[in-house]
Order: structure tokens, then C-alpha cells, then sequence
């Protein structure tokens, strides 16, 4: 039994404003829109060749905006994509040293390794394959000097650099801190969870009895985080708690127990100050493989107790894909949109429930409900677990 | 920062085990080598036989950090001890024999070793940590905020102490590195090392990282060899 959390309360920060590129659309209205219609983001692959895998079908963004034209990694291209939609909805009012980037990634630059060590011989690709040069490359766009930080902690990554940047914010180390995921969709992780038979054939079920797998998306996802005092005029709502924690079990499957999700949940509840009964909403990580949507499941579950069939659970994964380091923030991010428009997007794929999971997954349509106090959770290879816990502000 | 001390530091380099076996002069030591490479430490266990080698390398890191503070590894399992990891390339090698591997035999354990966080998955897993986490990717600046991370964790008690972890390889993508050879600082020397941070006043404050003169260059692992040396020397610095 995974013992309780105690980390102690630390003061909420404010989510400014958020910026999106997708395979539902290039930027946040796209995104919330095509979430809330059903646009489905899947399509067959075309950007490198997929004719060798059981599956060839992904998130792919078919175009990039031309704000991104000139820089050749495709990582730092889906980030820039963001970042300008970010642009576009707030202002980056500090000095340059005074704002910092954190941003998680499962893949980093890996596809600039894969052509490296095939016909690019050259020494800017090889170098631009760490991980960590899509974050300098944002740093450098938005003329932030402050610090530069690369999470990995593989599909928790967006979820993990949010907390990172608030602790930047409450440790007085920026006064605005540009947090967010990426990751894109390549031969290289195609190729990958092919191999695991990860991937399905049919679209992705998240929570159905039928779901039989994942696809993967490519995305990037970005917001702006201020402390709270200092934030004037609208924003989106505040980041209240977040938590994390390793399963210390597989490498690549989740604890049969999902110990780690639970205690990621509890101390990011219990930095918030809130208790299962104030959660309205959970943003599940709910990838659609049959062991991650049971157990997941189970963790809610046990998190909520006895309000656990009450609360409305959702996916978005079904709608684009696994989007791997930039999920997390995809997902805090529609936490957010859900409290200003009041309509949580539905379960996409979710038609037929499965008894060993039995919650409330929104099937089919959107749910007019103004949820407040939102979790997301995620997880990823590694026994990497991380969880949100953000509340929502209706527009003024 | 305050309220934090590094208690001691395990180190594995490929001049061998802790700083004692820091030459006086990288460079001079290297003679022609490019690289200094680490052999894959010896660990018993089935788990073992797959993992990569800087996995194992990072569960060698945290058995010399125990060896060196006299704790056992019950002293750090459980939701106590939480662990934050960095490496600027540790992931190259495993990425590249999975692109490399002839098409059609990639094996289904191979792929998730690929990802940054198989490292200390498996030195979660060895020891029993299930505490706070997070993965830092860059050179010195990664571990130095993670050594941050680890103190802010401290300071709002979401853990009784941190486990600072970093590890650098190099050997298999060292002619990738030597592409762009007027970036790097030669001789890259591969290490493991893990920090040990409780609560506690400080007696110094953090040590400069200039160890590469001694050490090589040692990537994310250059700010802990700078502890283990400044604790040699008998001092209690702040993270």
C-alpha cells in the first residue's frame, strides 16, 4: 500500500496563457475545437517511410506554420509553432534574464541522430541529436536568458516541467518561466513501439473493452507561468500541486499496483491542499493499451474513493495520439479550456465500457460541466509518474 | 542553498574507482585516447544481463555512494528518498544500436533502454526508491539544477533525502563526437557518480566545477566529481 503523502503545501502559480501546434489544428482554438467536434488527428504517415511496420498510421502534423520556415529540426519547428502561438495571446513582460524555459521530451532530437548516422555526416546534425538543444532553440526564439531546462521523463516529461517551473517561480530563480512539452512523431519511435506491438490496428479505445493499443502523435505544447501576485489581467487558472514518482518496477511496463501514479496523485493533491472530494475533473493518461486503463483505473479509484463514479474521466489520446513529451501539457492544458468554456471534451474511441475499469469516461459527447479543481495524470517508460492538480478561471 | 549538504559521493570513472584515482593531469594521462572509457561493471542478476551499460553503470554509482557513507541499500528504499538524475549523452549509445540494428531484428527489450529514463529506472528498481523523481537532460547545468531540484525537494519536505545521479558514456558514439571536434573537450573521460543530500548546514559552499583538468572532460558528471573531491578534502558542501 502506497503510504500517504506529506509534502507540504507550496503557493499556487498562475498559468498565463498557453499556445498548442497538433494534429488537430495549428494552434489552441484548433486544438480545443477539434476536441470538442471530434476532428480525428490519425492519418496515415507520410512524412518517412512506414511500408516496413505493422502499423503506419500516427498524429502526423501534415504542415508546419511558415513562423518556424529556416530551422531544420523538426522538434525545435513544432516548439517555435507553439511558442508563436503563445506569442500571440500574452507578452513576455520581464528582462530576458528573468525568464526561463523548461520543457519535457521522450525523444529530444533523436531523429537528427537517425539522419547523423545515415547520410548526414556533417557536425551540426550530429550535435543538433541531443536532447537538449530543442530547449537553447526556444530559449534563443523568445530571448529568454534565464535557466534552461530539458526534462525527460519519458511520456510524464510535459507534466514534470510544469512542476519545475513553478518551483523556479517560488524559489525566485524567473519571474516568468515558459514550461511545455514536444516530441515529433519519427521512424525512429514508429519503429519502436511497433516492435513492443504497442500500436494498434484500430483506433485507439481509451477505458473500452475493445482498446487494444496506442498510436503516437507528434505535438508541442506550451504555457506561461507567472507567480501568482504579480499576474495581472486574464489568465487561464494556476497550477495548484503538482507530484511525482518512480514505480522502481519494470523499465517499460507500468507497477501491476501503479504504486508510483497513486503517490504521484496524493502529494500532488496534497501540495494543492485539496482533498478527493474537491476534484471535478481528471484528465486521465488513459493511453488505450489494456494494462495502463485498468490499472490507471484502479489508482483513480482508490485516490477519490467513494466519489470515484461521480467524477468525470477523459482521454484525449484517442482524438491524436499518444503525444508522448507533449501529452502532459496537452492535457493540463484542456483541463484549463474546460473550465472557461464549460464542456469537457469526450473519451474519443470510448464506446463500450470495460467492466474492470468502470468509471465515468465521458463516451461520445461533450459534457457541459464547469469543472474547478482538475488532476492529470501521466506515466511513461521508466516507471516515470507524474501528476497536475490545476484549477480552472471562467473568462472574464 | 540552505538547510542542504552533500553527505558524501559515489564515483565510478574510467580512471577507476573514486577521486583517488584522478590522475593529477587528464590530458597528460590520456596520452593519444580520445576516450576513457568505463567497463561495464559487474552485477549479478537476470535483470542485469539486458540492461545497457550505463544502467548498470548508475547502479554502480549508487553502491559506491552507500560504500562511501557506510549506509545499506534499506537505508534508501521506499518513498523517503527521492532521486533526480542527469546526463548530456548517456542515451546515445543505446539510441544508436536500435537505429544500427538490421531492420526487422529489433527486439521488443531493446527499445525502452533507448529512453533517457531507463537509467534510473533501473537504479529505482535495484534499490527500492519510490520517492520523488525527475530526469534532467545537459552537461553541468543539468546536474547543477538537479542538484537544485533535489534541495528544493528537501527544503519543502517531500523527501528525507536525495540521491543526485549522473552518468556519462561515450565509447560507442565516440566517433559522432569526434564530428564536431572543435565542440569537445577531449579527453571525454565516461562516469558515473551519485551524490548523497540530506538536511544539514553546510560548511562550504558548492565547489567550482574545475575538475576537468584532473577529471577529463566528464560531461553531467563534472559538478559530483567536484563534490567528491571538496569532501576528500574534508569539506561539508552545499548542494
Amino acid at each position: 500500500m502506497t503510504r500517504g503523502a506529506r509534502r507540504l503545501h507550496a503557493e499556487p502559480v498562475a498559468i498565463v496563457a498557453a499556445g498548442v501546434i497538433t494534429p488537430l489544428g495549428a494552434d489552441l482554438d484548433a486544438f480545443w475545437s477539434g476536441l470538442l467536434t471530434g476532428v480525428d488527428g490519425i492519418s496515415p504517415i507520410e512524412r518517412f517511410r512506414v511500408d516496413d511496420l505493422r502499423v503506419g498510421r500516427g498524429g502526423e502534423i501534415k504542415k508546419l506554420p511558415s513562423v518556424s520556415d529556416g530551422v531544420g529540426c523538426r522538434a525545435s519547428r513544432l516548439l517555435l509553432a507553439a511558442a508563436a502561438d503563445l506569442r500571440s495571446r500574452a507578452t513576455l513582460d520581464a528582462p530576458g534574464d528573468r525568464i526561463a524555459v523548461v520543457v519535457g521530451t521522450a525523444l529530444g532530437g533523436v531523429e537528427e541522430g537517425e539522419r547523423a548516422l545515415a547520410d548526414d555526416r556533417g557536425p551540426r546534425r550530429a550535435a543538433a541529436a541531443r536532447y537538449d538543444r530543442p530547449a537553447h532553440a526556444l530559449a534563443r526564439a523568445l530571448g529568454a536568458d534565464g535557466p534552461v531546462l530539458t526534462v525527460s521523463t519519458a511520456c510524464a516529461s510535459g507534466a514534470t516541467a510544469l512542476g519545475l517551473g513553478a518551483d523556479l517561480l517560488r524559489d525566485d530563480r524567473a519571474d516568468l518561466v515558459v514550461a511545455g512539452g514536444f516530441d515529433v512523431l519519427c521512424r525512429f519511435v514508429m519503429r519502436g513501439f511497433d516492435a513492443l506491438r504497442s500500436l494498434t490496428r484500430d483506433r485507439v479505445r481509451p477505458f473500452d473493452r475493445r482498446r487494444s493499443g496506442l498510436l503516437l502523435g507528434e505535438a508541442a505544447a506550451l504555457v506561461l507561468l507567472g507567480r501568482e501576485p504579480d499576474v495581472r489581467g486574464d489568465r487561464l487558472g494556476r497550477l495548484l500541486g503538482h507530484g511525482s514518482a518512480s514505480d522502481a518496477s519494470h523499465v517499460a511496463a507500468p507497477d501491476p499496483d501503479g504504486r508510483g501514479l497513486e503517490y504521484s496523485a496524493r502529494t500532488a493533491m496534497a501540495q494543492a491542499g485539496i482533498a478527493a472530494g474537491d476534484v471535478d475533473f481528471v484528465s486521465a493518461h488513459g493511453t488505450g493499451t489494456p494494462l495502463n486503463d485498468r490499472i490507471e483505473s484502479g489508482v483513480l479509484r482508490r485516490v477519490l474513493g467513494h466519489r470515484a463514479e461521480a467524477v468525470p474521466v477523459n482521454s484525449i489520446k484517442g482524438a491524436l495520439g499518444h503525444t508522448m513529451g507533449a501529452a502532459a501539457t496537452l492535457e493540463a492544458i484542456m483541463c484549463l479550456l474546460a473550465s472557461r468554456h464549460g464542456a469537457i471534451p469526450p473519451t474519443a474511441g470510448f464506446e463500450e465500457p470495460d467492466p474492470a475499469c468502470g468509471l465515468d469516461y465521458v463516451p461520445r459527447a461533450p459534457r457541459r460541466q464547469r469543472p474547478r479543481i482538475s488532476v492529470s495524470t501521466s506515466a511513461g517508460f521508466g516507471g516515470c509518474n507524474a501528476t497536475l492538480v490545476l484549477e480552472g478561471e471562467p473568462a472574464r | 542553498m540552505k538547510g542542504a549538504r552533500v553527505a558524501g559521493v559515489g564515483l565510478v570513472t574510467g580512471w577507476g574507482d573514486g577521486v583517488a584515482a584522478l590522475p593529477a593531469d587528464a590530458a597528460r594521462a590520456a596520452g593519444s585516447r580520445r576516450v576513457i572509457a568505463v567497463a561495464r561493471p559487474t552485477l549479478i542478476g537476470d535483470r542485469f544481463r539486458r540492461a545497457t551499460r550505463e544502467c548498470v553503470l548508475g547502479v554502480a554509482a549508487v553502491n559506491a555512494l552507500l560504500r562511501a557513507v557506510g549506509d545499506t541499500a534499506d537505508t534508501i528504499a521506499g518513498t523517503d528518498t527521492a532521486l533526480v538524475y542527469a546526463t548530456a549523452g548517456a542515451y546515445g549509445a543505446a539510441n544508436r544500436a536500435f537505429i544500427e540494428v538490421t531492420p526487422g531484428a529489433a527486439s521488443t527489450l531493446h527499445f525502452p533502454y533507448t529512453a533517457p529514463s531507463a537509467v534510473p529506472a533501473e537504479v529505482a528498481i535495484e534499490f527500492g526508491l519510490r520517492g520523488d523523481y525527475a530526469i534532467l537532460l545537459g552537461g553541468v547545468s543539468a546536474t547543477q539544477e538537479a542538484l537544485w531540484h533535489a534541495a528544493t525537494l528537501l527544503g519543502r519536505g517531500a523527501c528525507t533525502r536525495a540521491l543526485v545521479l549522473a552518468v556519462e558514456t561515450f565509447e560507442e558514439c565516440a566517433d559522432l563526437y569526434a564530428r564536431g571536434r572543435w565542440l569537445v573537450r577531449w579527453p571525454l573521460v565516461e562516469a558515473a557518480a551519485c551524490a548523497l543530500v540530506v538536511a544539514g548546514e553546510a560548511t562550504a559552499p558548492a565547489p567550482d566545477v574545475v575538475v576537468r583538468a584532473r577529471a577529463g572532460e566528464t560531461g553531467a558528471c563534472a559538478p559530483l566529481i567536484g563534490f567528491a573531491l571538496a569532501l576528500a578534502e574534508g569539506a561539508v558542501p552545499a548542494p
